[in-house]
């Protein structure tokens, strides 16, 4: 089983706020830290891997499980991507049949009995889909895995809803075990006094922004040609936005139990921060 | 002792001794259909905890031709629940219809393909399409225990089966009814009732569409449900849906007969109700009832030997821990015709909260001076501490309940009728507690189980 200074991170957040872009970018920021990190994406698109491997060139674990039974070899559902990085994609059933989150559990399983949690390991991170919809989206905090949780969110007033419920879950799970909120991460959407409201959000959560990611056209283009940013163009600037992140993961020390807020605390908060101002008198498209 | 925390409906929150199986359960409402067979798509021992606890320990009532080890069954796994188990059953469909001889097919879900979101209707079209005679039925446990399920499966098979395949729908052949009363493996002793309660209604006149056990003609009864003059619902509650769905459906009357008949006093009320209600057989109704009270006095004036003379070693007073069906009949028939002193009734079954009320009338004038208070629990805790707190006076009661409550009955040094599942007690080939037939047999068993505790 895994060494005990490794650190296992999900990540959360709605779906669409471009999860999988940042955990790849941070991920391939903290290769560069000299850290050996592993990817689990936990989503039945299977995408959360496309940039560190270069295309979804890999076979999902549940692929793997339905065409070859239990008895599958590590190497045919992990695969190495930029900086080292080892990548798996989880997968699941085709739309509308099934149980995706059943299937998150089983191939978590998988790998676990495969060996895939080695000693040499730093991070492993869980990319997970957007909405939490059931019990099997939450395997990757249940106890004995991943212990840290970040939620990816912008200034839209919708992905503040999501990190709040998210935050539900993370209570309700952090008093079982020893899951904790190790920060927000703002990906920057450009809306007005993002910064502020991300701060003021984060505070009322009991948690911190840990980055500020700005919104930068390099991550679309470094998104089309398949790589990450820090692969694409490592001397730009959004580049180094990503490094700082990977250092501010891996200098944080501050972990919580978030405290959700009410409806209607999270609408105030919304208020006062100006997204809803004016909106009576602007009929701009 | 420690208070006991109840809700609203005065329950714990946990269910001690079972006394009903899941909605998947009712796949026994297909075997005991002549010529029927239910293909079930569920977990791998949900079928077999059904049978073992339904018709095993449960008067060993046994599989016979569709049930127990036969059933076929998808025997779901990980991979079924991963990436949905629809493929999967569909294989198991058509390996059922390649080996598997029957008349009618009834295809049962359980939990997991109901919480995956199997679309077992969609699978089962692509037979029906093909003119098979299958039906589905979504009886995943959480639906509730198996007398819902009873209800989900004959509306499935009204609904696919009889509508599609009934040859005429609409003609109305005089003097038919069809008879919706006991669940068939549940009531422990439904084989012999349901055919003593044939045997009486034709009896008086009628030609009967019985349905399920040796006594319906099968599959092939069951697409003349649409002909029948009327329907009859025999018991509290159960059967009042499908009464009703054929009301609407095939315009059809139904009369509901809360007390399933035992003894001379309620078979007469029980017959003539339904005469008078037909407005017909009224004659034969009172030969028959004329020609059946002959005998069944014969035998009882006999017995009142026993009955006067052994007064001291009998029990005076009772309490009944039962279905709705069984619990009502029995304190119709020991207030009438023993006069016995009804100390606790409990029902069992989880009767559907909106019939509830109805029920509790019908023991405020169980006779012209006799009422009694019935409470509705499920949690053997409860049950057995409810009968605990009975007044039996100074003579030892007689308890009608299931096995569950041998102890409570060792603790009052009672006696114990098992008339409830589930019995365990009994080996139960075709006997029979209803009717004329089966009241005698009834009378020899409670006063044999009382008389022979002190051998």
């Amino acid at each position: 089983m895994a060494n005990e200074s490794l650190r296992q991170i999900a990540i959360y957040g709605k779906g669409g706020i471009g999860k999988s872009t940042t955990t790849q970018n941070l991920t391939a920021g903290l290769t560069e830290l000299g850290k050996h990190v592993m990817v689990v994406g936990c989503d039945p698109k299977a995408d959360s891997t496309r940039l560190l491997l270069g295309g979804l060139a890999q076979k999902t674990v549940l692929d793997t499980l339905r065409d070859e039974g239990e008895d599958v070899e590590l190497d045919s559902i992990l695969k190495e991507g930029f900086g080292g990085t080892r990548c798996v994609e989880s997968g699941g059933p085709e739309p509308g049949v099934g149980c995706a989150g059943r299937g998150i559990i089983t191939s978590i399983g998988l790998l676990e009995r495969l060996g895939a949690y080695t000693d040499d390991l730093d991070y492993v991170f869980y990319d997970v889909l957007g909405d939490v919809v059931c019990g099997g989206f939450a395997m990757p905090i249940r106890e004995g895995k991943a212990k840290e949780i970040y939620i990816v969110a912008s200034g839209e007033m919708m992905s503040l809803y999501a990190a709040n419920n998210i935050s539900k879950g993370i209570a309700r799970y952090a008093k079982k075990g020893g899951v904790r909120l190790g920060g927000i991460i703002c990906n920057s959407r450009n809306v007005d006094r993002e910064i502020e409201l991300l701060r003021a959000f984060a505070k009322e959560l009991g948690t911190q922004l840990i980055h500020f990611v700005p919104r930068d056209n390099i991550v679309q283009h470094a998104e089309i040609n398949k790589k990450t940013v820090i692969e694409y163009k490592p001397d730009a600037h959004q580049a180094d936005e990503y490094r700082q992140l990977a250092q501010s993961i891996e200098d944080n020390e501050n972990f919580v139990i978030p405290t959700p807020m009410t409806q209607e605390r999270l609408e105030e908060i919304l208020l006062e921060y100006g997204l809803m101002d004016n909106v009576e008198d602007d009929y701009r498209i | 002792m420690p208070k006991t925390k109840k809700d609203k409906c005065k329950q714990t929150n946990s269910i001690n001794q079972v006394r009903y199986g899941c909605a998947l359960g009712a796949l026994h409402s297909v075997t005991a259909i002549p010529g029927a067979m239910p293909i079930t798509h569920c977990g791998p021992g949900c079928v077999d905890k059904q049978y073992m606890s339904l018709a095993f320990y449960n008067g060993y009532q046994g599989g016979g031709y569709a049930g127990g080890a036969v059933t076929p069954s998808s025997n779901l796994q990980e991979k079924d629940v991963v990436f949905g188990g629809a493929k999967h059953l569909d294989q198991l469909i058509a390996a059922s219809l390649k080996i598997m001889e029957a008349d009618l097919f009834v295809v049962l879900n359980g939990c997991i393909p109901e919480i995956v979101g199997d679309d077992i209707g969609a699978v089962v079209a692509r037979y029906q399409k093909k003119g098979v005679p299958i039906v589905s039925a979504e009886t995943g446990g959480f639906k509730g225990n198996n007398f819902t399920g009873h209800e989900i499966v004959t509306e499935a098979i009204i609904e696919q089966y009889v509508d599609k395949f009934a040859p005429d729908k609409t003609t109305k052949k005089k003097g038919l009814i069809n008879v919706w009363a006991e669940l068939p493996f549940q009531n422990t002793f439904w084989r012999g009732d349901l055919a003593e309660l044939k045997r009486i209604l034709e009896g008086a006149g009628w030609q009967v569409n019985i349905l399920f056990g040796y006594g319906s003609a099968g599959v092939k009864e069951w697409l003349t449900i649409p002909n029948a003059e009327f329907n009859l619902v025999v018991g509290p509650w159960l059967g009042l849906k499908t009464a009703k769905l054929l009301e609407k459906k095939y315009n059809q009357p139904y009369l509901h007969l809360p007390i399933l008949p035992i003894g001379a006093k309620q078979v007469g009320d029980f017959l003539r109700s339904i005469a008078a209600f037909a407005k017909e057989n009224e004659v034969k109704t009172e030969a028959f009832i004329k020609r059946e009270e002959k005998e069944y006095y014969y035998y009882l004036e006999y017995f009142t030997d026993f009955y006067a003379e052994y007064w001291w070693g009998l029990p005076a007073s009772y309490a009944v821990a039962s279905d709705a069906t069984y619990n009502l009949a029995l304190n119709k028939f020991l207030v009438n015709q023993l006069g016995l002193i009804p100390a606790k009734q409990i029902i069992t079954d989880n009767t559907p909260e909106k019939y509830r009320e109805a029920i509790r009338e019908e023991y405020k004038h169980l006779a012209d001076d006799v009422a009694a208070e019935v409470e509705f629990i499920e949690d053997g805790y409860l049950v057995t501490q409810t009968i605990k707190q009975g007044e039996y006076g100074h003579k030892p009661p007689i308890i009608f309940g299931t096995t569950w409550e041998r102890d409570i009955t060792k603790e009052l040094n009672g006696h114990i009728v098992e008339v409830s599942y589930p019995v365990s007690y009994d080996v139960v080939i075709n006997k029979t507690y209803i009717g004329y037939r089966g009241a005698l047999t009834l009378l020899e068993k409670i006063f044999t189980t009382a008389i022979s505790k002190s051998a």
